[in-house]
């Protein structure tokens, strides 16, 4: 079943906006010859790899009586079912009923596939509605595809809207007060003044007085999926190379669950790359998680209804267009009558 | 294979490990880290700041930078 363009605007929004790729989960959750049941956008999904590597993602529902496939067999290039062993191939084709040779089911495509991409080790999928199930034209962060950058993926699961998370990126000014204690965001002012910068593929929210000295500033970028790209200092502990940067992503799992996906990136390369990932290994992963959990007990801390009783100030216009965004968007991809 | 445990939350630290760091990498690293902070950023700042600090190669060493190159590319590929 794909998604439908029936659901309410506030249920798209709650779960997630369609018609765009989204990240879902690292790429080792799902081993050669594995399957892996998730959630992502309030539907129940099945990453199914075969030996060699190719991945498939399936709705997680038999097409004959629903039961999930995600507690069926692995059998090389399909899935069967346990209920009553249909045989669903990676393409959602039935390739056999077992318990009815010839049943008008086999041969058919009964089974949402998505289009899936792997990327710097995390799984991208394309969730279109039942209006728009080509892919979207997907540009790839160039922090993940340039040779010269060096990254490792930190992906975290989080009980938090997903909107929570991505508004937590338009929000640098939370760097230099939940995160002062940090090894990277203790310095700077703790008072700025911000501006919007429009580009081709999003928008940059930043201080107009203060640049590579904390969380300074934040480019959204949607091309096809929606990514961030910061920078943040290192101390110079951190050897040479300059700041790290961060791409972030955030998975909607449903409406209180989000999947976070952060790149810490730099560009280093010779024995400087090569330290850097020795120290990143063995020192400043750990540090950076640190920080990371600062966000989450943070934003799963905030009531449910925090964003209807606000009072806003200039350090908000990032967030407030990320929500006029957000919001506008799923107005459009439903076709549900406005609930009153 | 069937469905791998799908435990929610998934929040660990350490992701790009595939050991604990022994003794000999964490006082490496710990080092390189003070190299850093007080000396300097180039290459001739590390080894020489290795070395008179009496920190040795795995083979008991001094380091010079073709063996550190060589070791930093071993740990941090």
């Amino acid at each position: 079943m794909p998604l439908s363009v029936s659901d309410t605007a506030d249920h798209v929004y709650a779960h997630g906006l369609r018609n765009q790729w989204h990240p879902v989960v690292p790429s080792h959750f799902v081993a050669p010859g594995g399957l892996r049941k998730l959630t992502a956008l309030g539907e129940n999904w099945l990453l199914f790899r075969k030996a060699d590597g190719t991945l498939s993602m399936l709705a997680d529902r038999c097409p004959h009586r629903g039961a999930p496939l995600s507690l069926g067999k692995h059998l090389g290039d399909r899935v069967a079912c346990w209920y009553h062993g249909v045989e669903v191939d990676g393409s959602g084709t039935v390739t056999s009923v077992p318990g009815l040779p010839g049943c008008n089911l086999e041969g058919k495509t009964l089974v949402t596939s998505l289009p899936v991409r792997e990327v710097g080790g995390a799984i991208l999928a394309y969730f279109g509605d039942d209006e728009h199930p080509e892919p979207a034209d997907l540009t790839l962060p160039e922090p993940l595809t340039d040779p010269a950058v060096s990254a490792f993926l930190c992906y975290a699961e989080w009980d938090v809207p997903w909107r929570y998370a991505m508004e937590n990126l338009l929000d640098p000014m939370h760097g230099a007060f939940l995160h002062h204690e940090s090894h990277t965001m203790y310095d700077g002012d703790t008072q700025a003044k911000f501006r919007i910068r429009e580009t081709e593929r999003g928008y940059f929210f930043e201080k107009t007085d203060q640049r590579g000295v904390n969380f300074d500033w934040v480019e959204l970028c949607r091309t096809g999926v929606d990514w961030v790209d910061l920078s943040i200092p290192y101390p110079p502990s951190a050897g040479p190379g300059g700041p790290f940067g961060i791409v972030g992503m955030a998975c909607p799992v449903d409406a209180e669950r989000t999947g976070v996906f952060f790149w810490r990136y730099r560009r280093v390369d010779d024995w400087q790359r090569d330290t850097w990932r020795f120290l990143y290994k063995t020192l400043i992963e750990e540090r950076h998680w640190q920080v990371l959990e600062q966000d989450r007990v943070m934003l799963e801390a905030m009531p449910a209804d925090a964003d209807q009783y606000e009072n806003l100030y200039q350090h908000d216009l990032g967030v407030v267009r990320l929500r006029r965004l957000y919001q506008g968007q799923a107005a459009q991809q439903s076709k549900a009558a406005p609930q009153s | 294979m069937t469905t791998e445990a799908t435990m929610w939350p998934y929040l660990t630290p350490h992701q790009t490990r595939d050991h604990e760091p022994t003794p000999y990498e964490l006082k490496l690293a710990r080092t390189l880290e003070e190299i850093f902070t007080h000396d300097g950023h180039e290459l001739a700042d590390v080894v020489g700041g290795l070395n008179a600090r009496q920190v040795r190669t795995p083979s008991g060493e001094p380091w010079t930078e073709e063996t550190f190159r060589t070791e930093m590319h071993r740990l941090g590929a």
